[in-house]
């Protein structure tokens, strides 16, 4: 029986313990912060194989809203008819495509969630290839070209109205440092779309990480991981922050690549090549998080304030040039309770961002008419590395951009979930296919290391 | 009605090379020229008494070998001379200097970084492997993956071997280029500014994106696939201007049989049951042919000379997405005197080469946010050349012609391009220039401004694109320029495409025009 240390308490690490526990392994889990509910959809045959439910998947109703410039609101809802109906106010046009938008995207996106149910493909094997033409031609044809565009040309395509196009464009740019005329936003466009219905474009909250927390079989310890023990070339076990030493046959770390290999592990057992590699993986924080609870409601469930394409991309502009975004993009989600989250995109990791959130609540305070908020909490990408160990406030720990997804994730060499020292994985939000997709890299991890 | 094998439309050097193939297998063909004179965007004119300008494309990179060497381009009056430098003068009076000699590049390098001239020769190595594998894939007619005939078939499953072949480190460094921007790609190599913003200048060029966008290291590749042939010293001026390049291939093409008309607008490509029969010129005359082959960009052949009439609904939504955004800019100067650089002053080897404005990735960028919303740079970039002085024939003697390729320059210009915006960025261009070379405007005899509106007017590119029609990852490969039309077949039948808007398109190759020459005999 291998004694097995999993670090980190996200939904990937729970369901590696799991999954190893299940195939055999003594498994203790070591966290050092408790993991705050996670955005995203996981894969039924992850729910499938850990027998988790109810599993619930939430999105606000309507999914969005923005405000438009003649007063009144555009919103997205579940249902295709409705929005169809509110989209026709600002552009019959553009409510006539919307459910043949929704349909071709969704198309692509149930692609992508059958390509996210297994380890990163062989993009060279016929397996793939035949995969991919189950999609059928014009599917094809989408996939191949769609991945590749700007976000702002796919909508393009499709759109004329500038709300609407500022309000689905976003879905391409949250998170990363790029803006929505960059190439391969499309492709994170889609990936957002991963696991939501037809028609609705941002990813469901979910309750799994509460689900597993709840399972038997794993140790869970609150402490903190020093270093990863290495002797001989093999990995050995962990140093506890305390001085204590576990011994253990295997180590899965869900922490970010390049801390697991740079920091955790001694110097001087990794090949320097990879070393340099894992410095030029991109993991620029770009957002801000303002949490806050309302006296009332806000009269809306979800909100975005990007009132289109340029907008969005002016607001990049700034950050490329190392500025906080004058005019940032700003979306809100609002619960039962009054408590609000709102996302404040660009906030580039090295700016101090002072007064930015006088300047968000009062932009915020226009749309919400009566509520006050009672307490508020701002974090910038420094403070969210800190707090919730996101790299540069980084949560997907390394940018999703199509030279760090699939088998490029986030080094073509790290991409099987195997690191360069015997007895070492790695899963978590930086390996395929990560980035919100709740658990799936940690179930990819323990299959590789089972041997399955 | 006379009557040909084939007619092609345009004279620029893909329908030249495409003409001279087919005429070299013995068919009757005729090549059909809008303008007065040949080469499309391949042309030198004396633009002004005694000084002779490539007034579009201004240097030779890609010119296949394999098409220099089969159509004996050397016997008809091509001559190459080799570009030996890239100098990037520096606002702070400092420059960058990147020479062909090994040992000068690397101790110039070392100037500014010690760490950059020891990685500058394993970055050659690197994309020279590229440019390696990507060599096949420009004479190919690009299999389409969404098919599944068998030659479609037979054709992935060659590309899937080709691939496999370069090994999993290759394969994903290819993977890398095509999708990474060109500013975050040479992050990983090299620390100098002005190093980083020389490379990253090549992969912006021709496209509307900035060097930090996704998808602009692939064009990089270019570069290095201009020296892979060193032999042939592909990367240069050609003597005479470019003009000369493509009189080389007419001459080619017209010692293999092929007719050549100037002067002879087509005003529609003629289309009977669904077929190709001839061309119509504007002036009334019928030309009759078994097929038709259009040289032209996608948009005008298809929405143009054809006619949405005979196509099919989705073909013709295809082709209105495919983007072409003009970017790019020339400003020709006839000079009475060398511009003199603050930064290397006096007549050095320098000049002999390449001149770049682009001190910094951020300048570039910088230049790029005005074009996005609908600007020109205010500060834009440049690349120069001074053909005068490697061929003296360009202008009189003692005096200079300069050929100035600047972006960014929308197509799209908020108001539009008029005579005076034109004059008032060829202002820009020159007061740019002249922080560098203080002694610029005093030597300016005459000067020409071509804005991407001029192109399209005066060459017919749409939207004044030089590659027509942007070369994005999605409008490459087997979607140029649209899926399952990328192998230069049409929905016409007996129509057929040879220009850059199809597979691989852009600068003054001529693979379009010998792949589709290729297909229509059969041989590929």
């Amino acid at each position: 029986m291998s004694r097995t240390i999993v670090i980190g308490g996200g939904a990937d690490a729970l369901v590696a313990a799991q999954v190893l526990a299940r195939g055999g392994h003594e498994v203790m889990v070591i966290e050092s912060r408790a993991a705050s509910a996670e955005e995203g959809w996981t894969p039924a045959k992850v729910l499938r194989a850990l027998e988790l439910e109810p599993v619930e998947l939430q999105w606000p109703e309507p999914w969005l809203s923005a405000p438009l410039p003649a007063g009144g609101r555009l919103e997205l809802w579940r249902d295709v008819a409705r929005s169809v109906e509110s989209i026709r106010c600002v552009s019959p046009k553009d409510a006539e495509r919307w459910p043949e938008f929704c349909e071709r995207m969704a198309k692509l996106a149930r692609f992508l969630e059958s390509v996210y149910s297994e380890a990163p493909p062989d993009p060279l094997s016929p397996r793939f290839a035949l995969r991919a033409r189950r999609l059928g031609r014009r599917g094809l044809e989408d996939l191949l070209r769609i991945l590749p565009m700007p976000v702002a040309e796919l909508l393009d395509d499709w759109f004329e109205n500038d709300v609407l196009k500022g309000l689905l464009g976003a879905a391409g740019v949250q998170h990363i440092m790029q803006g929505p005329r960059s190439a391969g936003t499309a492709f994170r466009f889609l990936h957002h779309h991963v696991g939501s219905p037809t028609g609705v474009f941002r990813p469901p909250r979910s309750n799994v990480i509460e689900l597993l927390r709840r399972l038997p079989r794993v140790e869970l310890q609150n402490t903190e991981v020093l270093h990863i023990a290495v002797r001989a070339g093999s990995v050995v076990g962990v140093v506890l922050k305390d001085g204590r030493e576990l011994d253990a046959d295997i180590v899965v770390s869900s922490i970010e690549p390049r801390r697991t290999l740079v920091e955790l592990v001694e110097p001087g057992w990794l090949d320097p090549e990879l070393v340099r590699a894992l410095r030029y993986v991109r993991r620029r924080g770009v957002a801000a998080r303002i949490r806050l609870q309302l006296d009332r409601s806000p009269g809306f469930s979800a909100l975005a304030l990007a009132p289109s394409l340029d907008y969005l991309e002016r607001a990049y502009d700034d950050a490329k040039h190392g500025r906080v975004s004058r005019e940032p993009y700003l979306e809100a989600t609002c619960d039962a309770q009054h408590r609000m989250e709102v996302l404040v995109q660009y906030v580039p990791y090295k700016q101090k961002a002072v007064s930015l959130e006088g300047r968000v609540l009062g932009v915020l305070g226009e749309h919400w008419g009566e509520a006050r908020p009672t307490h508020t909490e701002f974090l910038s990408p420094r403070e969210l590395e800190e707090f919730e160990g996101w790299p540069e406030g980084q949560p997907h720990h390394a940018e999703l951009s199509l030279d760090q997804a699939l088998w490029m994730r986030p080094l073509p060499e790290l991409a099987r979930y195997r690191a360069p020292l015997p007895g070492l994985w790695l899963c978590g939000p930086a390996m395929h296919p990560g980035a919100g997709i709740a658990g799936a890299s940690g179930f990819h991890c323990a299959h590789a290391i089972l041997g399955r | 009605m006379a009557s040909y094998d084939a007619v092609v439309i345009g004279a620029g050097h893909n329908s030249l090379v495409c003409a001279a193939y087919l005429a070299r297998a013995g068919r009757k063909v005729l090549v059909v020229e809008r303008r007065e004179r040949i080469g499309g965007a391949a042309v030198t004119e004396e633009v002004f008494p005694g000084f002779r300008f490539s007034v579009f494309s201004y240097v030779v990179s890609l010119l296949r070998p394999e098409i220099i060497r089969e159509l004996e381009l050397p016997r008809h009056g091509l001559h190459i001379l080799p570009l030996e430098s890239t100098f990037t003068p520096l606002p702070d009076g400092n420059y960058l200097a990147q020479w062909n000699d090994h040992d000068q590049n690397r101790r110039e390098l070392a100037r500014h970084s010690l760490r950059d001239a020891e990685a500058y020769d394993e970055f050659g190595l690197m994309l020279h492997q590229m440019a390696r594998a990507v060599k096949p894939l420009l004479a190919m007619a690009p299999p389409d993956p969404t098919s599944l005939s068998f030659g479609d078939l037979m054709g992935m499953k060659r590309l899937g071997e080709h691939f496999r072949g370069l090994g999993v480190k290759r394969f994903s460094m290819l993977t890398k280029l095509l999708t990474m921007s060109s500013a975050d790609f040479l992050d990983e190599w090299f620390e100098s500014e002005p190093l980083k913003a020389t490379k990253s200048a090549s992969g912006i060029i021709g496209t509307l994106l900035g060097p930090r966008s996704p998808g602009t290291a692939y064009v990089l590749l270019h570069h290095y696939m201009g020296e892979l042939d060193g032999v042939f010293r592909a990367w240069g001026f050609a003597k005479g201007g470019n003009g000369s390049v493509t009189a080389a291939i007419a001459g080619a093409a017209q010692a293999a049989g092929a007719e050549i008309r100037t002067a002879a607008p087509v005003a529609q490509v003629l289309v009977k049951h669904g077929r190709a029969r001839g061309v119509l010129l504007d002036d009334g005359e019928e030309i009759g042919a078994k097929l038709v082959v259009s040289g032209a960009d996608p948009r005008r052949t298809f929405l143009g000379l054809v006619g949405e009439q005979h196509l099919p609904g989705p073909f013709v939504d295809s082709i209105r997405r495919f983007r072409f955004r003009g970017s790019s800019a020339k400003v020709n100067l006839a000079l009475g005197e060398l511009p003199d650089f603050a930064a290397l002053p006096g007549r050095g080897p320098h000049l002999r080469g390449a001149v770049s404005i682009s001190p910094s990735v951020d300048y570039l960028e910088r230049a790029y946010d005005e074009a996005k919303y609908g600007e020109y740079s205010k500060r834009p970039y440049m690349d120069i050349v001074i053909p005068s002085l490697l061929d003296p024939q360009m202008a009189p003697p003692g005096k200079h012609v300069m050929s100035i390729f600047v972006q960014y320059a929308p197509y799209q210009l908020n108001g539009g391009w008029t005579d005076a915006r034109r004059e008032a960025f060829g202002d820009t261009v020159v007061d740019t220039l002249a922080q560098y070379a203080p002694n610029l405007k005093n030597a300016i005899l005459h000067r020409q401004v071509v804005t991407p509106a001029d192109i399209e007017r005066i060459v017919g590119l749409s939207e004044g694109n030089i590659f027509q029609g942007e070369l994005s990852l999605q409008q490459m490969f087997f979607l140029r320029p649209v899926p399952a039309w990328a192998k230069y077949r049409t929905p016409v039948s007996a129509l057929w495409q040879c220009g850059a808007g199809t597979h691989p398109g852009g600068g003054v190759m001529g693979a379009s025009g010998r792949n589709a020459a290729m297909q229509i005999l059969g041989r590929s």
